[in-house]
């Protein structure tokens, strides 16, 4: 009978001794917060960004975020203002409450600090062309295409081998801003291969006025669209 | 000593000769089975609610503003607080696993048959009581999902004519949910439905003592009222022991049993919720009820619109009439299961559609993902080699939230078909007409995209055809003919 009591309070003992390592046991990390009470950038990047800018940051159909040259050439401010108040006439909303979004301005705080954390390398950019310039001149803009960006996408930038597709497509160019193309053809998109403004080709870099010059004759190349146009009718 | 103790109180009370009779009432041998079990277990795990109920009460404010966070301090705080509440939750659906079992069987086994109809009867209430307290403990569980669960039930309740308006006030205690629809729900659980429960655990249990444990059917023998108690005093007086040690050792075997798994269950699932706050102004979130009515949530989601209140509002109402009738409609003949093929087929038949049900309600296909859009990347495969157009494409599948019904690689909503071979099935003008105008229970978006966007949609589209498919191709072009 002493030895049945004996295992009784063994068990009962070791039950409550370790009833703090039971995998049942709420851990902290498990208690419900408001979601504008998130504070962790992982979960804020994976619940909003991930879906158009990729898993971390790379191989998104959006721009890639975790490039250590656009994080960069873009300033803080900038990344604050767009993660906001979005990007009009594209398809990047504005997530902040203050323009019907979600997130509250310590949120973006957290995504544009844990971005640069992650991301921006510490190095500055050397001769690099500033992020947003005057505009460019589309007659100059044309040779500088024909001479650093038609080897890959073509004399007319119809889509080469290297690279297909048309970058002068109307509904394209209808879905772009100026500033992004500015921003693709200064920092590129390393994880795609598109290379950066001191890869046109290598050891020629492009100068803030030609980067303006391209975008400027990209620019040209923008249709407005008169009613519904599907252009791919067949 | 105790004995003495006993034989003090008794002399006073008199009631120990009862008792003992009782406990040594016969029983047939055949009833001695591990089927008859479930009843005692239910009660066990009964009187477990009780107890940890008990306890939390102590802690649990039953007001709007702390209900939620009394909760929280169980389980974050309190000492054991998480395991008592785990005890409680998963209790909980033991005891509605158990009550499903134990009326299973004695449906399978004709126990419900004359002279037991009232025993029946009253554990139809008992299953309505369980179900009862369940519900009205997901609701003092006051989180989203108990704050949208009450708005859902209380919308049903608002369907009912005439009378709709006055029986959700007299349900959340007003027009909205707040502090007196908590009272309301904790009075309920804690004294209006317990007190019912008890009552009805007495007049079941009596009914069990006054008429008899049932016997094991046996094929071919027949129920008829002139016979039956005649027949069955005859079996317990020839064949019978005493249900005290010979049935009850069974019982409480099991009893242990499931107070071992229900103790190993809470220690290893923990407690059920609380989820986010109860405030409505929070709608990032997916309510769902509890697993219990997981099958009533995809029942009503499911039914067609147009029969949706009448169903709604008749159906519960026919489903609980026809357990009540059940006795009265076959309260005599076979009672074995062996020999009443359409009572086993029926039995299989709504237990297969509640399960299926519920395995539906554990993921709604037919609900959208409301995070799918910004939280769902596209598959990176879908992404390289794409044109620009292309690529503008995938991030308006992604931006104009398509994803949130359509998946793509196995992740999105599932309310829409996958897109991942979108191309094998439709051209790109039909996959122009379909974004444009909707239609097979798919909106039209005419007028929110605009021309430029449709084309980055189907320029998207059209890569999406699996490498070894051929993309879908008009009727009207000439195929190329196959060279031989």
């Amino acid at each position: 009978m002493a030895w049945r009591v004996g295992i009784a309070a063994v068990l009962v003992v070791s039950l409550v001794a370790g009833c703090d390592s039971l995998p049942g046991r709420p851990r902290e990390s498990d208690r419900p917060i408001s979601p504008s009470q998130v504070k962790s950038f992982a979960r804020l990047y994976d619940e909003n960004c991930a879906g158009c800018h990729g898993a971390h940051g790379r191989f998104g159909a959006a721009y890639e975020l975790a490039d250590a040259t656009y994080q960069a050439l873009v300033d803080d401010a900038t990344l604050k203002r767009i993660i906001s108040n979005g990007i009009a006439g594209t398809a990047m909303p504005a997530f902040a409450q203050t323009a019907g979004g979600y997130l509250t301005t310590a949120q973006i705080a957290i995504l544009v600090d844990g971005m640069r954390q992650r991301w921006k390398t510490g190095r500055p950019l050397v001769d690099a062309p500033p992020y947003a310039g005057p505009d460019g001149d589309p007659g100059r803009g044309a040779r500088t295409f024909a001479q650093s960006c038609a080897p890959c996408h073509g004399p007319k930038g119809e889509g080469g081998e290297k690279a297909p597709g048309s970058i002068t497509d109307p509904s394209y160019l209808a879905l772009v801003s100026d500033q992004s193309l500015r921003t693709l053809i200064i920092a590129g998109r390393s994880d795609l291969g598109h290379p950066d403004w001191r890869g046109y080709p290598p050891g020629q870099p492009l100068s803030a006025e030609q980067v303006a010059d391209v975008v400027a004759w990209l620019a040209a190349r923008r249709q407005h669209f008169q009613g519904a146009v599907y252009a791919r009718n067949r | 000593m105790l004995v003495e103790a006993g034989a003090w109180l008794d002399h006073r009370l008199g009631v120990g000769a009862s008792i003992r009779e009782a406990a040594r009432h016969p029983v047939p041998r055949s009833s001695a089975s591990w089927w008859y079990v479930f009843g005692s277990c239910t009660f066990a795990v009964m009187v477990l609610q009780f107890i940890t109920g008990m306890c939390l009460a102590t802690v649990y404010a039953p007001t709007a503003d702390r209900a939620w966070q009394s909760l929280l301090y169980l389980n974050y705080n309190q000492p054991l607080g998480w395991f008592i509440r785990a005890l409680h939750g998963w209790g909980s659906n033991f005891m509605i696993a158990l009550v499903c079992i134990h009326l299973a069987q004695v449906f399978l086994f004709g126990a419900y048959k004359y002279p037991r109809e009232l025993t029946w009867t009253a554990g139809v209430v008992l299953l309505l009581c369980t179900l009862g307290m369940a519900f009205t403990g997901q609701v003092l569980r006051f989180d989203q999902d108990a704050y949208w669960g009450l708005g859902i039930a209380a919308a049903i309740a608002g369907r009912t004519p005439l009378i709709g308006g006055r029986v959700v006030k007299i349900i959340l205690g007003g027009p909205i949910i707040a502090g007196d629809t908590l009272s309301r729900f904790f009075t309920l659980h804690v004294f209006v439905i317990p007190a019912v429960l008890i009552a009805f655990v007495v007049l079941h249990l009596f009914l069990v003592l006054k008429l008899g444990i049932n016997e094991w059917p046996m094929p071919g023998r027949i129920v008829r009222r002139e016979t039956y108690l005649a027949e069955y005093h005859k079996m317990v007086t020839e064949d019978g022991e005493p249900f005290f040690p010979y049935a009850a050792q069974k019982d409480l075997v099991a009893i242990g049993l499931v107070i071992a798994a229900l103790v190993v269950t809470a220690a290893i699932m923990g407690p059920i919720g609380p989820n986010g706050e109860p405030d409505p102004a929070i709608i990032q979130t997916v309510p769902r009820p509890d697993f219990f009515f997981l099958w009533l949530f995809s029942a009503f989601a499911l039914l067609p619109p147009w029969t949706e209140t009448f169903l709604m509002l008749t159906g519960p109402v026919v489903a609980i009439a026809l357990l009540f009738a059940i006795p009265f409609i076959s309260g005599t003949g076979e009672k074995s299961f062996r020999r009443r093929p359409m009572s086993v087929v029926l039995l299989v038949m709504t237990f297969m559609t509640i399960g299926i049900l519920i395995y539906l309600g554990t993921y709604s296909p037919w609900s959208p993902h409301m995070e799918a859009w910004s939280g769902t990347p596209t598959p990176v495969d879908y992404v390289r080699g794409r044109t620009p157009l292309e690529l503008q494409g995938a991030i308006l599948i992604q931006a104009k939230q398509c994803r949130n019904c359509h998946s793509l690689g196995g992740r999105g909503g599932m309310r829409g078909p996958a897109l991942d071979d979108t191309a094998t099935r439709l051209t790109p003008n039909q996959i122009v007409r379909q974004i444009l105008e909707g239609g097979g229970n798919m909106p039209a978006y005419g007028k929110n995209l605009s021309p430029a966007e449709v084309n980055a949609l189907v320029a998207f589209l059209e890569t999406m055809h699996p490498g070894d498919e051929p993309p879908a191709r008009s009727s009207i072009n000439p195929a190329v003919a196959p060279s031989y």
